[in-house]
């Protein structure tokens, strides 16, 4: 089988049997492409031993055209089995766009597999702009302060879509696509995966709380976590998290880590203390319902997702906004 | 073993950046330059396999501008053996795929047993140089590695690489091979004063860019810009005191019990 050269691959991931949504994501993202490219197709790939189900429900959700690819043995995600199915087929088809998630996976095999197939790469995807009628792909640098909208000159395009940029499709209600199956032996020969390790972590206080008080590398003094505490403590409901540095610092348990590598959260108020908002961080929480940024860096990228901010040090502010809390909370308990 | 970390130099994060004159990336001039933060956690990694394993030579690259010599000296500081400069001859952007091709020539020719980078990096966030150079010169590759262990006797390396939602993807890979490692897999220390001495005296080799061969761009940026406000971003005026209460009441009216 052969795909036209306007058309558009989707790449799924799934972990423990499961389709990721990612995967959905990409696909509406693969819909907003194929308007550009009025001629081209959409298919998506689906890797690994116990496909079936799998490639049955994207089918069925997405109304796209699944392509499962069985490799006999591979449990899971493998680098090696991944790039040598994918250069294969897609050497094969020849897609002008192949469509993967910035995601553990993704951007663990997309650049090694896009130098394999002499396509270009880009990664991190926020959105599709148009400059003279030029499509390119938007990614955030340096944390998320600015945006580059980068143009591949390629016949091939590999893009890695960061989670969280495209919302799913709604399910599509017509004739559920078609799945075509092939078997293809491929054992990896340079590695051995082991599976999946569970860290246990209870990261209900975070995902569970109304309220989240958030530190970041802003907070510059261990000292100064007691006043993310104190806080959170005039909230009820609350719970008090960090970005990834504060965690790697040891500052914070992981398990109190919001971000593209933490848990994704939602509170009705996300106060973020002296946190830039870079892109890893911002995906965990741009869910939420109000958010204050408190940071002394007006041009932080915190600013821009923020419906509330307060350009001041934190390690003064706080303990004003503490005690004009209690004043009040005196005055109204008096009268 | 031979061990090789690739280091990138990076305009500080927490400084302000702008855009260029051209719009089509970052205005470097007057920025003060760090380590990229991941490459440290990289070179750090490195200095623990030494510790570990006896007679282990860590090599250091970084492909940039006469400047990028400081995180070269920075990391001898740190301690590693040696350092090779790629000296690119404009301070304009590098795209990943240069700098991957020009670390791939170098190594080529060098039989490393392991290469260490950081998963990305602060400014160009791409996370493509590691495995590209993995690919260019045909090794396995692991990125996000948030724990490892040498195993010496089988000529392998266990290692954890970080999934989402505190899941970890375990797997063995045969050496020689390349790492790409994720903060928090280690606290890299800081450069010694003795050794910040020596290094400044310590000869780097210094490989002209022009001198390997030049690599195919597809990519171009075509604009930079500010990102968009996705919120409202009211920045409070005032006194602290001021703020303070103007905050209190806007969260009151939202969910504060009164």
């Amino acid at each position: 089988m052969r795909v036209s050269s306007q058309s558009i691959v989707v790449i799924a991931e799934h972990v423990e049997g499961q389709v990721r949504s990612i995967t959905y994501e990409l696909a509406a993202f693969a819909r907003i492409l194929q308007k550009e490219m009025p001629s081209s197709d959409i298919k998506i790939v689906v890797i690994g031993d116990a496909i079936d189900k799998m490639a049955q429900i994207m089918a069925r959700n997405t109304g796209m055209s699944v392509f499962a690819i069985h490799v006999p043995g591979l449990a899971g995600y493998n680098a090696e089995v991944y790039k040598n199915v994918l250069a294969d087929v897609l050497t094969d088809w020849r897609p002008s766009h192949v469509c993967a998630a910035h995601s553990s996976q993704g951007m663990d095999f997309v650049p090694g597999l896009s130098f394999r197939l002499g396509a270009a790469c880009i990664t991190g995807v926020e959105a599709i702009v148009k400059h003279d009628e030029i499509i390119c792909f938007r990614r955030a640098v340096c944390g998320g302060k600015i945006m580059a909208d980068v143009h591949a000159d390629s016949p091939m395009i590999l893009l890695s879509v960061l989670p969280g940029s495209f919302a799913p499709d709604p399910k599509d209600a017509s004739a559920p696509g078609s799945v075509q199956q092939r078997t293809m032996e491929s054992a990896p020969k340079q590695s051995v995966s082991l599976g999946i390790i569970r860290k246990n972590m209870d990261a209900s206080a975070v995902t569970e709380a109304d309220v989240i008080v958030a530190a970041g590398r802003g907070i510059g003094d261990k000292d100064h976590l007691g006043l993310i505490y104190r806080l959170a403590a005039l909230f009820p409901k609350s719970a008090v998290g960090g970005s990834r540095i504060v965690c790697d610092s040891g500052w914070m348990d992981y398990s109190q880590q919001i971000g593209v590598t933490g848990c994704t959260v939602a509170p009705s108020l996300y106060i973020a203390c002296g946190i830039s908002g870079a892109i890893q961080h911002v995906s965990g929480m741009r869910g939420s319902g109000f958010i204050v940024a408190i940071n002394t860096d007006p041009k932080a990228a915190i600013i821009n997702m923020s419906d509330v901010c307060i350009v001041e040090d934190l390690a003064s502010f706080i303990p004003i906004l503490i005690e004009t809390h209690e004043k009040r909370y005196a005055e109204d308990t008096s009268q | 073993m031979k061990l090789l970390v690739c280091v990138k130099q990076i305009p500080d994060p927490d400084a302000p950046v702008h855009v260029n004159a051209h719009g089509t990336w970052v205005d470097v001039d007057g920025s003060t330059f760090v380590m990229n933060r991941f490459d440290g956690f990289a070179l750090e990694e490195a200095l623990r396999i030494r510790e570990e394993i006896p007679d282990t030579r860590i090599d250091v690259v970084s492909v940039g501008p006469e400047r990028v010599e400081a995180v070269l000296r920075r990391s001898l500081g740190m301690g590693a053996d040696h350092g090779i400069h790629i000296l690119t001859g404009s301070d304009g952007y590098l795209s990943s795929f240069a700098s991957a091709t020009w670390i791939a020539a170098h190594a080529r020719a060098c039989n490393y047993d392991l290469i260490l980078t950081g998963v990305m990096s602060g400014d160009d966030m791409n996370g493509q140089v590691g495995p590209l150079v993995a690919e260019m010169l045909h090794l396995p590759c692991a990125t996000s590695v948030i724990f490892r262990r040498m195993m010496p006797e089988s000529g392998r390396i266990f290692v954890e690489r970080e999934m989402e939602g505190g899941l970890r993807d375990a797997l063995e890979i045969r050496l020689p091979a390349l790492l790409t490692l994720q903060s928090g897999i280690n606290q890299p220390r800081y450069p010694s004063l003795s050794k910040m001495l020596r290094a400044n005296r310590h000869p780097l080799d210094i490989i002209l860019s022009d001198s390997l061969e030049s690599p195919t761009i597809h990519l171009s940026v075509m604009q930079t810009s500010l990102p968009q406000k996705i919120r409202a971003g009211l920045i409070l005026e005032g006194t602290p005191g001021e703020k303070a209460r103007q905050l209190l009441d806007i969260l009151q009216n939202r969910l504060m019990p009164a």
